[in-house]
């Protein structure tokens, strides 16, 4: 008989692993920043970065590299992010921890068609591999506006390193419309492959985004009621209480739908119409997506209902309408809300609608998922039925993150009276861990390469197809603006859309 | 401290500071479990163990009953106290959290299962955390085992490391057993495991640090790379430094968590380690 030896340790697998919970830590990466001088790398990316660095999450190597038109140096641009990471970070302030990450910024103003503020930027790059250890993997993030993207995406790409891999981030809006992000989505990918680009909808990094994906998938007692059969319909409200604050150049170019229901509002239906996915990972997640993206009836003018804030009061204090905002035209036709009944044209929804409405100068800024339930067939309590709400399970995005449910319960005493009540999971309560911010997740995902939480190409093409749609039937007719007042819950026309078929719009 | 207490008297004041948080004008806070958190604290381990658990509650929110063993007076009672505590969450209604202490007087500082059982939050995870030495064999250990999920210890709290991790393994069929000890040496052995393949050949490990982390990190190597390993150990508070056949191990990032980090990563860990019982059964045959 002859002996089997064993291979040699180096081509077996290392016993040493196992067992070994490694937290998700990247690979050394520099993070160039376009449009650095802004007000998202101030409010969210930099506050994100100290957070990551607060929890040692960053690459043991890492640099940023700011890129705007704004002239300043290195050192007054660090002295910029250190404020805002002092006014809107969610941890306490350490110097330490800030001179760390700071160590590593760099900034360099351009203009982006300026050949020689290129260079600057890939030798910046360069001196950073050799000084920081970088080892020529890169993202750049793109937060410019949409108009800005293809210049960026022609200069990285051409000037990609050969060592190292490269990633870009693009914030969203991706595009105006579908020929606008059909033209990006060429640009890019005759540069990157799929796997390098990330187009952030921030929605997606939320906690309580991701919780509904582990609700639904987790937990074996919602998945067989999630259907036709039981649910009797969808509501899905994304308002705010502000108005444009100070973004009217950019909102009168994009109104509500492209702003909202473009994106965060249609992810939102997908989230939570898709079929379970195979696995957690980018292209198993994002199929299940896609597939319901690409089954959403176009919604008739019937079904769709815009409109636009005029004064009222908020919190007790009067407010101008929107065409009275500074910026804005005073005969605007930007729609500051829209209203809408989708359908989900497959096995699981067919003929379940889902409702949306979205809106600036709503009452309060809410986030919320409503699934309600089909009502019990014949409940035995004649006289109590004036009680009995159908069951609804509320999905709470922001704020209050967490889940209700809607049940009937007795009301104590002789008779046999029923009451509404909410079982609440607040999700604050049961974690009290600081929930991470989105882009603090969003960051550090692309960073490890994960693209679960961004969009795909097809998909934000498939996004672009039904809102282009939308608005071309809005090109036929001129809004009778403004038609709801600040404070309210939108037009009038919003709560016929939900009568018409005997339903109505969540009491808040 | 309610004196000579039953568990009604402990089911009664929970009850009672429950509805008290419930008025007629205000909304009423949320009551928030993800276990029952346990913690057998003899007198000396007393401050240790409040330190250790200042800030868990928010991080995992639970019934914790806090065990604090007297059987050296003579009467045979309960004392009892109850609190709940309630923390803000945004504008609205609170979140409270129960932490029952119960300190079990003369004999009944053998009988704590029974004590326990019926506090226990119905089908969610029982956590024991034991501080100082594990009693092999005594009848508190093993009925508090029979009642719990999960057993917490750290092996370098035992006055006699080297006897107790050789009974550890009698434990392995009965109950799930971390060692915050093992938890201490993850980074360590991360940087260890970067060393394959070279380190396949390792003969000698030299480690200043505590007794327990030592011998566990030994038997891990003996246990993974099936040769036998020579140990060298300077004793010190922490784990300080690292050398295998003299060559030291650098952390790249130093180990920032505290004991209470250490302690509720455990507290997200439900299932059996077969590595780390692998080197504690390795670990009884290690020459000392």
């Amino acid at each position: 008989m002859t002996e089997t030896q064993a291979p040699p340790a180096a081509e077996q697998e290392n016993p040493l692993l196992e067992g070994i919970r490694r937290r998700r830590t990247p690979e050394p990466c520099a993070l160039t920043i376009f449009g650095a001088s802004g007000d998202l790398t101030q409010r969210k990316l930099f506050p994100a970065l100290y957070a990551l660095a607060v929890r040692h999450l960053l690459p043991e190597r890492f640099a940023v590299v700011g890129v705007a038109r704004t002239k300043m140096t290195t050192e007054d641009f660090v002295a910029r992010m250190r404020e805002a990471v002092q006014e809107h970070g969610r941890d306490e302030f350490h110097e330490e921890t800030w001179e760390e990450l700071a160590e590593g910024v760099r900034y360099i103003p351009t203009e982006l068609d300026d050949d020689e503020g290129w260079d600057a930027i890939a030798a910046c790059l360069t001196e950073l591999d050799d000084e920081r250890g970088t080892a020529g993997n890169r993202i750049h993030y793109l937060a410019v506006p949409p108009g800005a993207f293809e210049e960026i995406v022609e200069n990285v790409g051409r000037r990609r390193t050969t060592s190292g891999w490269t990633r870009l981030i693009c914030e969203k809006p991706f595009g105006h419309d579908l020929d606008g992000a059909r033209r990006l989505n060429a640009t890019i990918a005759r540069h990157f492959t799929e796997e390098e680009v990330f187009r952030i909808d921030h929605y997606l990094g939320k906690e309580t985004v991701q919780n509904m994906l582990v609700l639904r998938f987790a937990n074996g007692i919602f998945e067989p009621i999630w259907n036709r059969q039981f649910v009797d319909h969808v509501q899905i409200t994304v308002s705010e209480s502000l108005g444009v604050e100070g973004r009217a150049g950019f909102y009168e170019s994009a109104g509500a739908i492209r702003d909202i229901v473009q994106n965060h509002l249609l992810q939102l239906v997908a989230l939570t119409a898709m079929e379970p996915p195979i696995a957690f990972d980018p292209e198993s997640v994002r199929n299940e997506k896609v597939k319901v993206l690409r089954s959403l009836h176009t919604p008739g003018p019937k079904h769709i209902v815009r409109g636009q804030y005029g004064p009222g009061d908020i919190e007790g204090a009067e407010v101008p309408g929107y065409r009275e905002e500074e910026g804005v035209s005073p005969d605007s036709e930007t729609e500051t809300y829209v209203a809408g009944k989708l359908y989900v044209d497959n096995w699981r929804w067919a003929d379940t609608p889902f409702y949306f409405r979205t809106g600036k100068r709503l009452p309060r800024r809410e986030t919320t998922i409503a699934i309600q339930f089909k009502r019990a067939p014949k409940p035995p309590f004649d006289a109590a039925e004036e009680g009995m709400r159908p069951n609804v399970l509320l999905l709470h995005i922001q704020p209050d993150e967490g889940v209700s449910l809607a049940v009937g319960a007795k009301v104590p005493g002789q008779g046999m009276a029923i009451r509404t009540v909410h079982m609440d999971f607040l999700y604050g309560g049961a974690f009290r861990t600081g929930l991470p911010e989105a882009y603090e997740r969003l960051i550090l995902d692309c960073m490890l390469g994960d693209a679960t939480l961004f969009m795909r190409a097809d998909e934000v093409e498939e996004q672009w197809a039904l809102v282009d749609s939308i608005i071309a039937t809005w090109r036929r007719d001129r809004p009778a603006f403004p038609n709801y007042p600040s404070g309210s819950w939108g037009p009038a026309a919003a709560d016929e859309l939900v009568h018409r078929d005997g339903r109505s719009w969540r009491r808040h | 401290m309610i004196r000579d207490a039953t568990i009604r008297d402990v089911e009664r004041e929970l009850a009672r500071l429950r509805n008290e948080q419930t008025g007629a004008d205000v909304s009423p806070s949320l009551r928030t479990s993800v276990m029952t958190h346990m913690a057998w604290v003899p007198e000396r381990w007393a401050d240790a163990a409040t330190r250790a658990l200042g800030g868990l509650e928010e991080r995992h929110p639970s019934r914790t009953i806090l065990l604090y063993p007297r059987p050296d007076e003579e009467r045979d009672e309960l004392d009892a106290a109850v609190d709940l505590r309630c923390f803000a969450v945004g504008g609205g209604a609170g979140v409270c959290f129960e932490v029952v202490e119960l300190a079990l007087c003369g004999p009944r500082a053998q009988r704590p299962a029974s004590v326990v059982a019926p506090l226990l939050v119905p089908d969610l995870p029982a956590f024991l955390r034991w501080r100082g030495d594990l009693p092999f064999g005594a009848p508190e250990l093993e009925g508090l085992v029979g009642v719990a999920d999960r057993l917490l210890v750290d092996s370098a709290e035992w006055d006699d490391c080297t006897a107790g991790l050789e009974r550890l393994e009698t434990l392995f069929d009965l109950i799930v057993v971390s060692d915050i000890a093992w938890a201490r040496t993850e980074p360590w052995r991360y940087e260890l495991a970067r060393r394959w393949p070279g380190i396949a050949e390792a003969e000698t490990l030299a480690v200043a640090g505590p007794e327990a982390d030592a011998r566990l990190l030994l038997g891990w190597l003996r246990a993974r790379l099936e040769r036998e390993i020579e140990l060298e150990h300077d004793a010190a508070a922490t784990l300080e430094r690292i050398a295998v056949d003299g060559e030291p191990i650098e952390l790249t990032r130093p180990d920032a968590r505290t004991p209470s980090d250490l302690l509720s990563e455990q507290l997200d860990i439900f299932s059996r380690d077969p590595v780390y019982e692998e080197a504690v059964c390795s670990y009884s045959s290690v020459p000392t």
